[in-house]
């Protein structure tokens, strides 16, 4: 039951991600973006499995097995690298708002190809 | 084989090195003198201690050496693996890493270096050589992101308008391509229950002693794919690479066009070629899926690369878009031989299968591209400082007033086209060959997708030529206009400073010291004189990258690497012995 949740979430994080990282606001860019990388935060703790139980102790032999830890210290990496990135991105944006006195996408422009 | 079994200090030097003198430099930062030392000396010790890997791992006897940090067995920790693939990356990279370091050096407003310069600089290499050198899929991600968290500063280093756009499409995507990274990541620990390279082309081997479903692993390999080709810049993924290689200082731009962007090939050749390549799917290996995509996205990045750098009106952008096509040089000889691994090679070239002559033609080319692209990016680096500008219609006639910087860009252009006697002839020699000879041997699909890639590859050289030469005729022949005539007369022959010209046209960067030049004129000297002696004497590099195509190629003998005794999965079957010479403490 609860992976199937868990997959409707991801799947829903996922798609609010994709959304509003095509938004042309770059502040909803910055968040889609990190909804994004949350979501696949989200994703690698699911991929420890559900179903055990909390992996303190000793547990040789035992069924079930205990949930996997090592995904949990791979997301809290993954979380704290998240956090500097997203946090460089909003200082950015505010300095492309400096620079340009806009956050519209389409109003920057860019240099095309 | 005692010997590899315990941990090699020399592993892990390049990344130590480019650590600790990223937190030197944070901390020399009271004096702009002293940081500047530390960081040239930093920069001298990455390329000593690359080079000391080079000679021991590619030039002597040992093959693959393991470090397993914290002396935790494989897989259980993190392993650092050295072998002639990475230690050939690293040479390339500190090759190239040096030049631009003294460049910047003199080329960077010293408020820049003050601020952040250096430590940037330094935490930019420890992530590259963490991300050559890491044996496990996880950190390489970790390692990734401490390289590109010190790009983004350093594309966004001048701040100006045009620097902060680049450098926003620059970190949104990277950020995106990071979360794909993590989720393809993910789901290879959850089918595979393992994260270190070694143990999960093991586990890919024999998916059933392991109880391993392969099919998940082929697409969650396709996002990773996706992922080192964004970093790379090949073709579907780039359009990030004009504006940010612009928008970021000339010297990291060198960097980040001749070492980050190999990083994603890096990346490619092992993950597919060394680890993926040992599972089976429904229609053979990895590379049977891999192979195509990977000559078509080359066929593309060389047409769209070198049609687009024709059209440029401005030396930078010009060069940034023959990245783009010179990647795909780098990419072709992967996919070709990718179509083809197991293909014998006759006598006389250099590798014994299709895949290994594949990569060890691809790091030619790559070690080409990073001294050449390194040289013409100092280059328009130059011309920045000393003129202001790199738009061909205020440059002109340069080759009379500015001999070094003419000498300079000519060797480099001529390398990239890919003349004899310089290195770029030997890449694109072996990439033609490599071509050849599975269009010959090959059938089917495989062959016509070779001469596809052949043919594109010959469009791409007449195309390197028409772009080389109109820039060589735009900037250093013809007459100078009088942007040129009013700054270039002057600084080279009287070096004084602060022409009129320069500050009128706008050009910030336009103020620039006899001695600056100085400095930048021998830099260009130095990379131009390695393209000849590296063409001169391109055996050590054939030879050099034939040993890391075999390296990268042979799947067994990095898995028996990691693993120097044959125990159950990393835990050493006579645990005596192991923890007798590396865990004794």
């Amino acid at each position: 039951m609860t992976q199937w949740l868990l997959a409707a979430v991801l799947g829903l994080l996922f798609a609010l991600g994709t959304f509003l990282v095509l938004r042309r606001d770059v502040v909803r860019v910055v968040w889609g973006v990190a909804i994004i990388s949350q979501s696949a935060n989200v994703y690698l703790v699911t991929m420890g499995g559900l179903a055990g139980a909390a992996p303190i102790g000793d547990f040789r032999g035992e069924t079930p097995p205990p949930t996997d830890p090592l995904v949990q210290a791979l997301v809290l990496t993954a979380i704290v690298i998240g956090f500097g990135t997203t946090a460089l991105a909003l200082v950015l944006t505010y300095r492309v708002y400096e620079e340009h006195g806009t956050i519209d996408v389409y109003d920057l422009g860019g240099e095309g190809l | 084989m005692v010997a590899s079994s315990v941990n090699q200090p020399v592993v892990v030097a390049p990344l130590l090195v480019a650590l600790a003198t990223a937190i030197l430099t944070l901390l020399a930062r009271f004096d702009l003198r002293v940081e500047r030392v530390v960081s040239l000396a930093g920069g001298v010790g990455y390329t000593a201690v690359t080079a000391l890997l080079f000679q021991r791992v590619v030039l002597g006897s040992e093959s693959v050496l393991p470090y397993y940090l914290s002396n935790w067995p494989a897989p259980y920790g993190i392993t650092l693996v050295a072998d002639a693939l990475s230690a050939s990356m690293l040479a390339l990279a500190g090759v190239v890493t040096l030049p631009a370091l003294v460049f910047a050096v003199v080329s960077v407003r010293e408020r820049g270096q003050r601020l952040s310069f250096h430590p940037l600089y330094h935490f930019m290499l420890a992530g590259v050589s963490g991300a050559f050198l890491t044996g496990d899929i996880f950190n390489l991600f970790v390692w990734f992101e401490v390289m590109l968290m010190s790009s983004y500063v350093l594309v966004v280093f001048y701040s100006g308008p045009e620097h902060t756009r680049a450098a926003l499409s620059y970190v949104v995507l990277n950020l995106l391509g990071s979360a794909v990274m993590l989720v393809a990541i993910g789901g290879l620990y959850a089918t595979t229950g393992t994260l270190n390279m070694a143990a999960m082309a093991r586990r890919l081997g024999e998916p059933a002693a392991y109880n391993v479903a392969v099919a998940p692993t082929l697409g969650l390999a396709a996002l990773l794919l996706a992922v080192f080709a964004l970093k790379a810049g090949i073709v579907p993924f780039h359009f990030w690479v004009p504006a940010a290689y612009r928008a970021a200082p000339a010297p990291v731009t060198a960097v980040l066009a001749g070492v980050v962007k190999k990083v994603g090939i890096y990346a490619i050749v092992r993950l597919f070629f060394t680890v993926f390549v040992a599972a089976e799917y429904a229609n053979g290996s990895a590379l049977d899926y891999v192979g195509p995509v990977l000559v078509v996205t080359a066929v593309a990045s060389m047409v769209y690369g070198g049609l687009a750098a024709v059209g440029r009106d401005e030396l930078e952008q010009l060069l940034a878009l023959s990245s783009v096509g010179q990647v795909g040089f780098i990419v072709l000889p992967l996919g070709i031989a990718a179509l083809a691994p197991n293909l014998p090679m006759p006598n006389g070239v250099p590798g014994e299968t299709l895949a290994a002559f594949g990569v060890a033609a691809a790091l030619v080319y790559s070690f080409n591209h990073a001294v050449a692209k390194g040289l013409l990016f100092l280059v328009a680096g130059t011309l920045t400082d000393v003129i202001g500008t790199t738009e061909f219609d205020r440059l002109g006639g340069i080759a009379r007033r500015a001999p070094v910087l003419a000498g300079a860009f000519l060797l480099g252009g001529l390398s990239l086209i890919g003349v004899p006697p310089l290195i770029g002839f030997f890449g694109k020699l072996l990439v033609f060959r490599v071509g050849v000879l599975a269009g010959a041997a090959g059938s089917g699909t495989a062959a016509r997708l070779a001469w596809l890639g052949l043919a594109a590859a010959l469009v791409g050289a007449v195309l390197t030529i028409a772009y080389v030469t109109r820039a060589w005729n735009a900037v250093f022949w013809g007459e100078p206009p009088k942007t040129v005539e009013a700054v270039l007369e002057e600084r080279w022959s009287a070096g004084r400073r602060e022409s009129t010209a320069a500050a009128a046209d706008g050009g910030q960067f336009g103020v620039t010291s006899r001695r600056t030049l100085a400095v930048e004129a021998v830099v260009l000297a130095v990379l131009a004189v390695t393209l000849v002696g590296f063409g001169v004497g391109a055996d050590l590099v054939v030879e050099a990258a034939a040993e890391a195509g075999e390296a990268a190629t042979d799947t067994a003998g990095y898995v028996d690497g990691v693993y120097p005794e044959d125990g159950i999965d990393g835990v050493p079957a006579d645990g005596g012995d192991h923890s007798g010479d590396g865990g004794g403490h």
